[in-house]
C-alpha cells in the first residue's frame, strides 16, 4: 500500500513539474483515458482483496484499457458518435461497483 | 498476501495515474482561469472607449457653452450643412475605382458575374461607412441621407442621376482604416477579384467631394413636436 501512495505522489510531483497541459481539443480523450486508468486501479484493488491479483493482467489491463478507451472515443468523434459519454458511464459504473466490493470486503475482514 | 507480489507494478501504475490526474487538474484549472481574464480585458477596452467618448462630449459641451448665441447657431448650421451634404468637403481619404471585368466570361458562368452591380457599389459604400468615412460620393454624386444606389439597366443611378462604369467612389476619412476595410481578407475586394472586377484603391492626403446638387423638398413629411410615438 505504501508503494502505491509513494507512486501516486511521485507521479503527481512529475505532473506539476511538467510545463505543458492537455490541449483543449484532446481533453475529452484524456479524461476518458483517465477514467479507464482509475477503473483499472480499482479493479486491481478488488482483485487483490479477493486474492486473484495478477500483476501481468493488471499492468496490461491498465495501459490497454486507457489507450483503447481514448482510441474508441477518437474514432467515435470522427464518426459523429458520442462514445465519450458511453465510456464515462461504463467506467463510472464499474468504478462504483468495485468500490462497493472493496468496502464490503474490508468490513468483513475487520 | 497477493498484493506484495506486484508491489513494483502497482507503484508504476500509481505513478502514471498520479501524473495523469495532476495533468488533467492543471488543464481544467487553465480553462477556468482563461475565461474570466478575457472578459476582464473586453470590459476594460469598453471602459476606455466609453471614457474617451465621454471626454469628447464634455469638450463639445464646453465649446458650445463658451460660444455666444450667434456663434453657436453658426456652428450648428455648419454642422448641419456638412451632414446634409450641402457644402463641398475636402480632407484625407481614398478614391476607389471599380470597373467591369476584363476577363472573358467562361461558358458555364453567368456573364452578369463579370459586371459591376449596384450591390457591389453598395457593399463598398457600406464597408467605407463602417470604417468611419465622413463623406462619400459616387461619380460626382454626393451621398446624402436620401441617396439611393440602384440598378438602372446597364447603369447605376445615384441621386436619380445615372452613370456607367468605371465608378469612382470618393471617401473622406482615416486613410488606413478605409484602405484596410476594403482590402481585408475575405472582404469586398477579395470577393470582386474572383470575377476579375477591377477595384483599385488610392489613398490621398486631399480628396475633394462635391456638394449635393439637387434640392431636397419635403412634400409630405412635417416636423413633429412629439419626442416619442404615442398610440
Amino acid at each position: 500500500m505504501i508503494y502505491a501512495v509513494v507512486g501516486l505522489l511521485i507521479g503527481g510531483a512529475l505532473g506539476f513539474l511538467v510545463p505543458f497541459g492537455i490541449p483543449a481539443g484532446y481533453s475529452s480523450l484524456f479524461s476518458v483515458a483517465l477514467m479507464a486508468c482509475m477503473d483499472s486501479v480499482f479493479g486491481g484493488i478488488k482483485a487483490a482483496c479477493s486474492g486473484t491479483f495478477d500483476d501481468k493482467i493488471f499492468i496490461s489491463g491498465f495501459f490497454t484499457n486507457s489507450l483503447m478507451a481514448a482510441f474508441l472515443v477518437y474514432v467515435g468523434d470522427r464518426l459523429g458518435i458520442d462514445l465519450y459519454y458511453v465510456a464515462l458511464l461504463a467506467f463510472g459504473l464499474r468504478i462504483f461497483n468495485n468500490l462497493g466490493f472493496i468496502r464490503q470486503h474490508l468490513l468483513k475482514k475487520h | 498476501m497477493q498484493l506484495e507480489k506486484g508491489r513494483l507494478s502497482i507503484a508504476c501504475v500509481c505513478m502514471v495515474l498520479g501524473f495523469m490526474l495532476v495533468i488533467q487538474f492543471k488543464s481544467t484549472e487553465d480553462i477556468r482561469a482563461s475565461q474570466p481574464s478575457q472578459r476582464v480585458e473586453e470590459l476594460a477596452a469598453r471602459l476606455h472607449q466609453a471614457e474617451a467618448e465621454n471626454k469628447e462630449l464634455e469638450a463639445e459641451i464646453r465649446d458650445l457653452r463658451g460660444m455666444s448665441g450667434d456663434a453657436k447657431s453658426e456652428k450648428i448650421t455648419d454642422d448641419i450643412m456638412m451632414i446634409s451634404g450641402m457644402t463641398p468637403l475636402e480632407g484625407p481619404g481614398v478614391i476607389i475605382t471599380i470597373d467591369d471585368s476584363a476577363k472573358k466570361a467562361k461558358m458555364e458562368n453567368d456573364p452578369n458575374l463579370y459586371l459591376v452591380h449596384d450591390e457591389d457599389i453598395l457593399k463598398v459604400v457600406n464597408e467605407l461607412r463602417a470604417a468611419g468615412a465622413e463623406a462619400l460620393s459616387i461619380n460626382g454624386q454626393r451621398l446624402t441621407a436620401n441617396s439611393e444606389i440602384r440598378c438602372a439597366g446597364p447603369t447605376i443611378s445615384v441621386n436619380n442621376v445615372r452613370s456607367a462604369p468605371p465608378f469612382e467612389i470618393r471617401a473622406i476619412g482615416d486613410k488606413d482604416n478605409l484602405v484596410n476595410s476594403i482590402n481585408m481578407r475575405g472582404g469586398v475586394a477579395d470577393s470582386l477579384k474572383v470575377w476579375g472586377i477591377n477595384l483599385t484603391i488610392q489613398p490621398l492626403d486631399n480628396v475633394w467631394i462635391p456638394a449635393y446638387k439637387a434640392t431636397t423638398k419635403y412634400k409630405l413629411a412635417t416636423t413633429s413636436s412629439k419626442e416619442e410615438e404615442t398610440k
